[in-house]
């Protein structure tokens, strides 16, 4: 790659920041790509990934810094400019429309007169220059992830982008359908010296498909290289790689076990099996998730997952978003039931078939999407805070309005939501505050064990600080408690235990003493495996 | 109601009557589109060569002008109250049932078969037939929530399609000598209806008052409505019912069982339907024969008085005495020259005046909102006026929650005020994403 070096990039981005209020998304980033070569982007969720992309294609306008397309200085600031330019994009998501056929939604977006044929002509054209074999006339809802990101694929390739941009491209792929695309790739690449840019948190991809590779850290650029000159226990420590200052105040709340035996580090730092996944404390556990197995059209988001969680400890279930962290919490709030394996709750399987099943059981849960399910927003603070206890503000079917007011009063107070009372409407609470009305809820109900997903997303800085407090005294007061998070420091402040996952199986489980970034890192990626 | 009391249960209702933030806009605003809308229809009228001032006095006449016309028109209000009230009922839920027209068909089928097949003496007989039309048409809209429930079929779909199936086979009973065709008297040709219901099957005024009737109808609609309205907002049941309509999702994760208590308000709101056309067979407001086009639209005009009423079946009841006197005082209308469509015209002007106002001022705040810039630190501090006195980009979400956060915000650990959305995000989908759940959740 070395010639490469020397060539013009195709693409280049000097100093380019972009700020979100006190958000810094994107922090003087600077990114060269070079026509031939395939880049690789690596990142936590929120370290400025997809801001960067939303910049080079014109959705997002950026603060500072300049883009430079071959040798002059471009503005991008629309889609269309972006198109122009030659930049193309395979989002995460499809962007597909089902109904329709691959030609139909090929030629989406063009202007003029529909000509069928020379539509199929083109598809089928692609398709064969770059050995991604599709009928043009199929409907999209009949084909496969691995098929539809053809077509998404085809879609820009007919474009002839010369800076072609993967979002995540791999998530929904089987592991062949991602060896054919980077086969694929590399032709495009090679053959026809387009760029390559391939955002991804899969270390094996990015050590495997890419030339180059830039790190993003909390939108800054934390590490720049030829992929080759590196190794992937780096590129982890680089990913993940602050030093995790909050553990010490953890250790200091007495919530975290001090002194433990100093593991006997492994050469690849990845001995941490599974196995380890029993319950630190001598107690059995409260929540425990047996070989639960869960499809989602055809691929496993949960791969006969197990899990413990014992009374009084905080399990922080931690991995990159689209692991199956979210669908752990999807069937823990029962809104999804597994295919195959049980949850348990003190011992005794529940049937997640039944609506409030769990909450019966006595499991309580903060869920990641709480305007979906986890308060009514045209219902009143009172309402919301009794929603689950119905039993306890009706006689005969009868509700109390007395009592319901008495029960959200004391909540509110309890629970510092702040609300001009308690018949104010959901939906105009804050964030923080409609947040504190389901933690106040679920824990009212006094439960054994308690799931969150998720818990501080969109929260400010108060708010956050209220969550964790409370999220200790429940551990403290004997709850089981199950954090779920995308963010590495909220799992290392709060958790005893972490367990990584990753494609829908827990990688690894290890005490957050012994929890390095870079063993978090690689588990994280799934090098592990 | 019983929250009606002098100050804060007055007050209370009142809220309750509000359509919700903006509530005065609202108001203004449909008091200006029903002056157009009435403007509208004089022009009409005028254009046609009729005279407007001539026409609301027939109008007036026709439905007020004297307790004979208020009898006509009370008879329309009860059958159009019950539908209104079902309608309220299922939109609730979220389970929208827009097949009531073919629902009162069955009601009238159903009781009719009854009154005619069953000899049974006395006023026992009107309670079956009032029975078997509530029977009757339940079970035919809780079809179309088992339609849904095992083969996913839409049911606003669904229950719209069930209504030509119900006029057919109303008209395949008249129609059919063995079934429910009048029988032959003399040598006359047969029409295609059935025999009237016996006297002990139908419903008779109440009191005796010269001129005036109060069909027992009427009473049976009110007390349906006040019940239900009861139900709705005082019971462990209409709470769920309302969970389940504004949020499916977070209803299920509280234990409700969302697919059966759709069904049973679907059931129910049929049901209803089917009374209203147990009311039509049974009232004088027809000839108390089953015949195929007996239904009068009343299913369609039902759903316009929950529509314009908010599905709030309280206030359906004026509206739905609006709807009836409309309808009363356009029968005389027409009969004074006036083309009867106009007076359909009329009425969906009327319709859309107060329909209109609150979709239409919903739908700017929201605009407003997407307008602003993502920019949750443009106001720092929280702003330093009270409560009463919002900024200046008054009905925004975000100044809504500062201004609501603003008193206690000393004590508060929040440092000051944040909009729902996390920071990037569009502020527009705090404001959208619960309306978004509830259809995604209706139309799933």
């Amino acid at each position: 790659m070395d010639v490469d070096d020397k060539l013009t990039p195709a693409l280049t981005l000097r100093g380019v920041s972009k700020r979100y209020g006190p958000v810094v998304a994107c922090d003087a980033v600077d990114l060269a790509v070079r026509p031939g070569e395939i880049h690789g982007l690596l990142g936590e969720n929120g370290a400025g990934k997809s801001t960067l992309m939303k910049i080079l294609l014109g959705l997002v306008h950026r603060d500072a810094g300049t883009i430079t397309r071959g040798t002059e200085p471009v503005e991008i600031d629309s889609p269309q400019v972006a198109v122009e330019l030659g930049l193309g994009m395979v989002h995460q998501h499809f962007s597909l429309i089902e109904p329709l056929t691959v030609w139909e939604n090929v030629i989406l977006g063009d202007t003029g007169r529909i000509d069928r044929a020379a539509a199929c002509a083109q598809v089928e054209e692609v398709s064969r220059r770059y050995g991604l074999p599709i009928d043009p006339h199929v409907r999209v809802d009949r084909l496969s992830a691995g098929e539809r990101q053809r077509v998404e694929l085809i879609k820009c390739l007919r474009r002839d982008p010369s800076v072609l941009i993967l979002d995540e491209p791999t998530s929904v792929l089987t592991q062949a359908e991602s060896a054919e695309l980077f086969t694929v790739l590399r032709r495009v690449v090679q053959a026809e010296r387009r760029a390559v840019i391939l955002i991804s948190h899969k270390l094996a991809e990015i050590m495997a498909a890419t030339d180059r590779v830039t790190v993003l850290r909390r939108g800054a650029v934390a590490f720049h290289g030829a992929t080759k000159d590196t190794t992937a226990q780096e590129l982890a420590r680089q990913m993940v790689g602050r030093e995790v200052s909050l553990q010490a105040e953890s250790a200091a709340l007495g919530l975290l076990p001090v002194e433990r035996p100093a593991p006997v580090a492994g050469a690849d730092g990845t001995e941490v099996a599974p196995s380890a996944a029993g319950p630190t404390q001598e107690k059995p556990a409260v929540l425990r998730l047996r070989e639960v197995t869960l499809l989602v059209g055809g691929l496993p988001m949960l791969d006969r997952l197990s899990l413990d969680v014992a009374p009084g400890e905080i399990v922080g279930l931690y991995g990159v978003e689209g692991n199956g962290q979210a669908t752990v919490g999807e069937l823990l709030s029962g809104l999804l039931v597994p295919d195959s394996g049980t949850v348990e709750i003190d011992g005794r399987p529940v049937d997640l078939v039944r609506p409030g099943a769990l909450h019966h059981a006595g499991l309580g849960i903060v869920p990641e999407d709480r305007h979906h399910s986890g308060v009514v927003l045209d219902m009143s603070v009172a309402e919301n805070l009794v929603m689950k206890s119905l039993a306890g503000v009706t006689t005969r079917g009868v509700l109390s309005r007395r009592r319901m007011h008495r029960i959200a009063q004391r909540q509110m107070t309890e629970f510092n939501i702040v609300a001009p009372s308690p018949d104010t409407p959901l939906r105009s609470l804050s964030g923080g505050n409609q947040q504190r009305v389901v933690l106040a809820r679920e824990l009212s109900a006094g439960p054994k064990a308690l799931v969150a997903a998720q818990p501080t997303h969109g929260l400010d800085v108060g708010a956050i600080e209220d969550m964790y407090v409370r999220l200790r005294q429940a551990a403290a007061e004997g709850v089981a408690v199950l954090l779920i998070s995308t963010e590495l420091e909220e799992v290392m402040a709060l958790a005893n235990r972490i367990a990584v996952i990753s494609s829908g199986r827990i990688v690894g489980v290890l005490p957050t003493a012994e929890a390095t970034a870079e063993r978090l890192g690689m588990l994280v990626g799934g090098v592990s495996h | 109601m019983a929250t009606l009391g002098i100050d804060g249960t007055g007050q209370r209702l009142l809220r309750r009557l509000n359509p919700g933030p903006g509530g005065w806009q609202v108001g203004l605003a449909t008091v200006a589109t029903v002056g157009v809308a009435l403007g509208l229809s004089a022009l009409l009228i005028a254009v046609t060569g009729g005279s407007p001032t001539a026409s609301a006095k027939a109008l007036y006449q026709g439905s007020m002008a004297s307790p004979a016309a208020w009898s006509t028109s009370l008879l329309y209000v009860a059958p159009l109250l019950l539908v209104a009230v079902g309608a309220c009922v299922s939109a609730r839920s979220g389970f929208f049932n827009i097949g009531q027209e073919g629902q009162v068909l069955i009601g009238a089928l159903a009781g009719a078969w009854v009154g005619l097949r069953l000899a049974v003496p006395g006023p026992l007989l009107l309670v079956l037939v009032l029975l078997a039309s509530v029977v009757g048409a339940g079970i035919w809209a809780g079809l179309s929530a088992l339609m849904y429930r095992f083969r996913g079929v839409n049911i606003v779909v669904s229950t719209m399609l069930m209504t030509f199936l119900a006029q057919q086979l109303v008209s395949f009973a008249v129609n059919t000598p063995w079934l429910l065709q009048e029988s032959r008297l003399g040598r006359g040709t047969l029409s295609p209806q059935s025999n009237p219901v016996p006297e002990n099957a139908r419903l008779t005024s109440l009191g005796d008052y010269p001129n005036l009737q109060l069909n027992g109808g009427l009473v049976l609609a009110v007390v349906v409505a006040v019940a239900l309205a009861l139900v709705m907002a005082r019971t462990r049941w209409g709470f769920r019912l309302k969970m389940v309509g504004l949020n499916p999702a977070t209803a299920r994760h509280a234990g409700v069982r969302v697919g059966a208590l759709g069904g049973i308000a679907l059931a129910i709101s049929g049901a209803l339907a089917g009374l209203a056309g147990a009311l039509l067979l049974t009232s004088p407001v027809s000839t108390n024969r089953l015949q195929p086009g007996m239904s009068l639209n009343i299913g369609w005009d039902g759903l316009l008085v929950a529509l314009v009423a908010r599905n709030n079946p309280l206030l359906a009841i004026p509206v739905a005495v609006l709807f009836g006197v409309l309808r009363a005082g356009g029968s005389f209308l027409a009969a004074t020259g006036v083309p009867s469509f106009l007076v359909d015209v009329v009425k969906a002007l009327l319709v859309l005046a107060f329909v209109a106002p609150p979709v239409v001022i919903g739908m700017l705040r929201r605009r407003r909102l997407a307008d602003e810039p993502a920019t949750p630190t443009s106001t720092p501090t929280a702003p330093a006026a009270p409560m009463g006195a919002p900024a200046p980009t008054a009905p925004t979400a975000g100044s809504a929650e500062a201004a609501g956060s603003a008193p206690a915000g000393s004590a508060a650990p929040v440092p000051g005020p944040r909009t729902t959305a996390p920071p990037p995000a569009d502020p527009g989908d705090a404001g959208t994403a619960g309306n978004k759940d509830a259809m995604e959740g209706r139309l799933a």
